[in-house]
C-alpha cells in the first residue's frame, strides 16, 4: 500500500513537471439519457465541462426549466493527464448531473445551460424530449423508476458515507429499500479508495436467499471514478451490480460482501493486500397492495405490454397458422404467467411452446416471453382468435393494470382439390431394410420328425377301416353259423332225397330189388317229412292226399306221389311183380315226383 | 422351500439360456467372433431355436459371411415360418447376393410354394387326422350294427369331412417338408457348377454364397443342385449346406465312422 503522503508527493512532482499550458479553454456539452420519458418518469441531464487548464471551474448557470422540475443535482470532477511527444496534457472534467421530471405530456425542450468561465460565456444546445402519458413505457428513454446511470447514481450511494481515516471502504447500496414483491431492486457494490488499487483478488458476493437475482454488471477491469467524500478525494470502483427480485414480503437482509484488495504499484512501491467487508442492507419488502383482480397471479409484477399476432390471417383450410402471444417489458419474465388461448370452435390447437429472453437495459432487467402455438383451421369461413387479457401490478404506478390483446379475425378458404393443404414439412426419410437387432430371449421348438413320417402313423390310420371290416366279417360268420335244424332239414330235403335215389340206383345195380324199392319209398317219404313235415308212414293214402292238398299241391302231383308209394309197397310185398325196366322207370318217376314237390305248390 | 423355488426357476429357463445371454453380450460389445463361437456351441449342444439361428445369422453377416448368414436365417424360418425378423434379415442378405437369377422360374415357383406350405400345421393336422379318421369309422361301425339315432349319420359325415380336410393339410405340410428337406444354401464364397460329379467335369456356370438351391442328388462327394430358374450343376458337397441339417425333422444324422 502506498502511503498517502507518497501518493500526494508523486502527484505534485508530476504536476510540476508539466509544461506551461496554453490559453484557457473549455468545452461545454449536455446530453440527456433518454429522448422519450413518461410523465411519471425521470431523465438525467448530464452537463459536462472539460477544462484544459487548471484553476477554478466556471460558474454553471442552470435556468429554471419551463417544462421540467429538477429532482436532484449532483456533481463529479475528474482530473487526467497524458504524456505525448514529451509534453504533458492535463484535462479537468466537471460533470453536473440533473435529474429532471417532466411537467406535462408532449414534445418538450430542455433549455440551454450556460457556463461563465474567465469572462466568457458558453452554452449548450437545447434538447428535445418527448413526454408520453404516465404508465406507458418510454421507448427511447428510461422508465419512471429507472436508476441513475453509474455516473449520476454514484453520488447517491455515498451520501451517507463518512470514511474518516480509512483508505479503503467497501460500500453496498440498493436503489430501493422498500420494494414490492417481484419488483426489481438494484444492488451495487463499490470500492472507495484513496490509495492506489492494483487489483481485486477475491470477491465474495452475499447469499441472496429470498431473491431471484441476475447479474447486471460484473466489470472485468477496474474503472476509476473520482468522488469527493467529506472533502477528501476518493476513487470509486464499481465491483458488481445485480438485479434482485424479492420473492416474499417482509423484512429481508442482504448479507455483507467481502473483497480482497491488492494495493500499490508492482515494481516501484510496496504492495499490500487488504480485506474489506461491506455493510449489510436491510430491506422491507412490501406485499402487493389490496385490490387484486380475481385470478391475479402474484408473478405478474412489472411494466408489461401484451401483444398477440397470428400469421397468416388468411389461409386454406388445413394450413397451419402461427399464433404468438408476446409479453415484453420490465420485470422478472420468469415469474410471468400469460393467459391461455381458449378452445376455438373450428380450430385445432397444438401444444404451445414458450421462449423467454432476458435483457439488461440501463440497469434494469427487461424480458420478453413469447408463447407460440400452432393453430390448424378445420373448417372454412370466418373464424376469430378472441381477445386475451392479463392482470399485472405496476410497481411504478403502484396499481393493478389489465393488459388486453385485440381480437384477430381469420379467413379460412377452401383448399384446391389436388393440392396439398399445407407445405410439406421436412421429413426424416427412413428406408426399410437393414439387419434387425438380435433377440435376447432363447425360445425352443420341437425339431422332431412330423407324425406322418413315424412308423406308427400309417398303420394307425389303416386300423379303423380294418377294424370295421373285421367286425362285419365276424358278424357274417356268426350269422352263417347260427342255422335252425328244421330249416336246415327243409333246405337239405331235396339233396337227401337225391342221395337216397342215388343209393337206390346202387341197390338196383346190385340186384337187390326189395331194398331198392324200400329206398325209393324212403326217398319220397323222407322228403315229405323233411320238406313238408308230413309223416307219410303213419298216414293212410287219403290222409296223405288231404295233407298235401292242404299244402297247396295240385291233385295230379298228389296222385303221382301216392301212386309211387303204392307201387313201391306192391313191389316190396309182392316180389316178382316188376321187371328191370319197371324198376328203372320207378327211379325216373320218383325223381319226377320229387321235382314236382320241390317246385312248389300248384 | 427356497431351494425348491430355485429349482423350479432353473427348470423354467430353457437349456443354454446363460450361454445364449453371454453370446448376446459378446455380440453387443462387438466381439462377434466370440459370439459366433458361443452360438455354435449351443447349436452343437442340440439347442434348436429360431432366435438362436437368427442371432447366429446376424453374427455371420457381421463377419461378412453371407452364405452362413443366409443358411441360419433359412433355418430360423424352417423352425418358425412366421418369424418376421428372420424373413426380413434373409431378404436383406439376398439383396446383397452376387447371384442374380434371370428367367422365369422353371419349376413353377418351387420356392414360393415351399414357403406357402411351410406354415401349415402339419403335426397338429396329422394328429387330428388320426383322431377324426378313427372317430368317423367307429361311428360308422356303430351305425352299421345298431339301430342308431339320426344325428349319428351327420356326425359320421362331419368326421369324414374333417378328416379329409386334415388329410389335405397333412398332404400340404408333407409336400412343404419334402421341399424344405431338399433346400440348400451355398456357403462357399464361389463355386463352379459342373456337368458331372467330378472335378474334371466341365464347369457350366458359377454360383456364389448366399444363393438358395434345391439339392436333387448326391454322389461321390458332389451334390446336384438346381437353381429356381432351372440352371443345374454339380458342386462339391461341402460348398452347399442343407437348410434342414441332420437330426432335424427326421433327417438322419451322419454316422461317425
Amino acid at each position: 500500500m502506498i502511503p498517502r503522503r507518497t501518493g500526494r508527493a508523486l502527484c505534485a512532482a508530476l504536476l510540476c513537471a508539466l509544461p506551461a499550458l496554453g490559453a484557457a479553454e473549455v468545452e461545454l456539452s449536455a446530453a440527456a439519457d433518454a429522448s422519450e420519458v413518461a410523465l411519471d418518469g425521470t431523465l438525467v441531464l448530464r452537463v459536462t465541462a472539460r477544462y484544459s487548464s487548471k484553476g477554478p471551474a466556471g460558474d454553471l448557470q442552470v435556468p429554471p426549466f419551463a417544462d421540467f422540475d429538477i429532482v436532484s443535482r449532483s456533481q463529479s470532477e475528474q482530473l487526467s493527464f497524458s504524456l505525448s511527444g514529451g509534453s504533458a496534457t492535463i484535462e479537468r472534467t466537471v460533470t453536473t448531473s440533473l435529474m429532471l421530471t417532466p411537467k406535462r405530456v408532449g414534445d418538450l425542450t430542455i433549455e440551454p445551460i450556460k457556463l461563465e468561465f474567465r469572462g466568457k460565456t458558453y452554452q449548450t444546445d437545447p434538447i428535445g424530449i418527448r413526454v408520453v402519458p404516465a404508465g406507458q413505457a418510454a421507448g427511447g428513454g428510461r422508465g419512471p423508476d429507472a436508476p441513475p446511470d453509474r455516473r449520476s447514481d454514484a453520488a447517491e450511494p455515498f451520501a451517507d458515507v463518512h470514511p474518516g481515516q480509512r483508505d479503503l471502504v467497501l460500500r453496498a447500496a440498493v436503489d430501493n429499500d422498500h420494494p414490492f414483491v417481484g419488483q426489481q431492486v438494484t444492488w451495487s457494490l463499490y470500492l472507495l479508495a484513496r490509495t492506489n488499487v492494483s487489483s481485486i483478488e477475491k470477491l465474495s458476493s452475499p447469499r441472496l436467499d429470498g431473491f431471484w437475482s441476475l447479474d447486471i454488471e460484473a466489470p472485468q477491469q477496474l474503472v476509476p471514478e473520482q468522488r469527493i467524500l467529506d472533502g477528501v478525494p476518493y476513487t470509486a470502483y464499481l465491483l458488481r451490480r445485480r438485479a434482485l427480485f424479492p420473492l416474499r414480503a417482509g423484512a429481508a437482509t442482504i448479507d455483507p460482501a467481502e473483497v480482497q484488495v491488492v494495493t500499490g504499484f508492482g515494481m516501484l512501491f510496496s504492495r499490500g493486500s487488504s480485506r474489506r467487508s461491506s455493510q449489510p442492507i436491510q430491506l422491507e419488502v412490501q406485499p402487493l397492495p389490496p385490490g387484486k383482480p380475481p385470478g391475479f397471479d402474484a408473478g405478474n409484477v412489472g411494466q408489461w405490454t401484451l401483444q398477440a399476432t397470428a400469421e397468416p390471417e388468411a389461409v386454406v383450410v388445413g394450413q397451419p397458422i402461427t399464433f404468438r402471444l408476446v409479453a415484453s417489458g420490465r420485470g422478472n419474465v420468469r415469474d410471468l404467467r400469460l393467459p391461455r388461448l381458449p378452445e376455438i370452435p373450428g380450430i385445432r390447437a397444438y401444444e404451445a411452446t414458450t421462449a423467454d429472453k432476458d435483457t439488461i437495459e440501463r440497469g434494469k432487467v427487461n424480458g420478453t416471453r413469447t408463447v407460440e402455438q400452432l393453430l390448424v383451421p378445420e373448417r372454412t369461413g370466418a373464424l376469430e382468435i378472441p381477445a386475451l387479457s392479463m392482470d399485472v401490478f405496476d410497481p411504478a404506478l403502484k396499481q393493478y393494470r389489465t393488459l388486453r390483446t385485440e381480437r384477430i379475425p381469420l379467413r379460412v378458404n377452401p383448399g384446391q382439390a389436388g393440392l396439398p393443404a399445407s407445405e410439406a414439412a421436412p421429413q426424416n426419410l427412413l428406408s426399410a431394410g437393414g439387419i434387425r437387432p438380435i433377440r435376447l430371449r432363447l425360445g425352443s421348438v420341437q425339431r422332431a420328425a412330423p407324425p406322418w413320417t413315424q412308423p406308427w402313423f400309417w398303420p394307425l390310420l389303416g386300423a379303423p377301416p380294418f377294424g370295421v371290416a373285421l367286425a362285419l366279417g365276424i358278424a357274417g360268420l356268426r350269422r352263417m353259423l347260427q342255422v335252425d335244424p328244421g330249416e336246415k332239414r327243409v333246405r337239405l330235403a331235396r339233396g337227401a332225397a337225391a342221395r337216397r335215389l342215388k343209393g337206390a340206383r346202387a341197390l338196383l345195380q346190385r340186384g337187390e330189388s326189395l331194398a331198392f324199392y324200400a329206398e325209393v319209398a324212403r326217398a319220397v317219404t323222407g322228403y315229405l317229412l323233411d320238406k313238408q313235415g308230413v309223416a307219410a308212414a303213419g298216414l293212410t293214402r287219403e290222409e296223405l292226399a288231404a295233407a298235401l292238398g292242404a299244402r297247396g299241391y295240385g291233385e295230379e302231383t298228389v296222385r303221382r306221389v301216392i301212386r309211387v308209394l303204392d307201387d313201391c309197397d306192391r313191389a316190396r310185398f309182392a316180389p316178382g311183380s316188376s321187371d328191370a325196366p319197371a324198376r328203372e322207370a320207378m327211379l325216373g318217376r320218383a325223381d319226377q315226383v320229387l321235382n314236382e314237390l320241390d317246385r312248389g305248390r300248384a | 422351500m427356497t431351494l425348491l423355488l430355485a429349482l423350479l426357476f432353473a427348470a423354467a429357463e430353457p437349456p443354454g439360456a446363460q450361454l445364449f445371454a453371454d453370446a448376446n453380450a459378446a455380440f453387443l460389445s462387438g466381439d462377434v467372433s466370440r459370439a459366433i463361437a458361443a452360438y455354435e456351441a449351443l447349436v452343437s449342444e442340440g439347442v434348436t431355436s429360431p432366435e438362436l439361428e437368427t442371432n447366429l445369422g446376424a453374427a455371420w453377416l457381421r463377419q461378412g459371411k453371407r452364405g452362413a448368414a443366409a443358411l441360419h436365417f433359412e433355418r430360423a424360418l424352417f423352425l418358425d415360418p412366421g418369424d418376421e425378423d428372420a424373413r426380413a434379415d434373409l431378404l436383406e442378405v439376398r439383396r446383397g447376393n452376387v447371384d442374380r437369377l434371370e428367367g422365369e422360374p422353371e419349376d413353377g415357383g418351387w420356392e414360393t410354394l415351399s414357403r406357402l406350405l411351410a406354415p401349415l400345421p402339419g403335426a397338429a393336422a396329422g394328429i387330428a387326422l388320426l383322431v377324426l379318421w378313427g372317430a368317423a369309422w367307429a361311428l360308422w361301425g356303430i351305425r352299421l350294427f345298431r339301430s342308431s339315432p339320426r344325428f349319428l349319420s351327420t356326425a359320421v359325415a362331419a368326421c369324414f369331412a374333417s378328416a379329409a380336410l386334415a388329410g389335405l393339410v397333412v398332404w400340404g405340410a408333407a409336400a412343404g417338408q419334402r421341399m424344405a428337406m431338399k433346400r440348400g444354401v451355398v456357403v462357399a464364397h464361389s463355386v463352379p457348377a459342373r456337368e458331372g460329379p467330378a472335378d474334371k467335369s466341365a464347369s457350366r456356370f458359377e454360383i456364389h454364397e448366399g444363393t438358395t438351391v434345391r439339392v436333387e442328388d448326391e454322389d461321390s462327394g458332389f451334390r446336384r443342385v438346381k437353381l429356381s430358374n432351372g440352371l443345374t450343376g454339380w458342386v462339391p458337397s461341402s460348398t452347399v449346406e442343407w437348410v434342414v441339417p441332420p437330426g432335424w425333422a427326421g433327417r438322419p444324422t451322419i454316422a461317425l465312422k
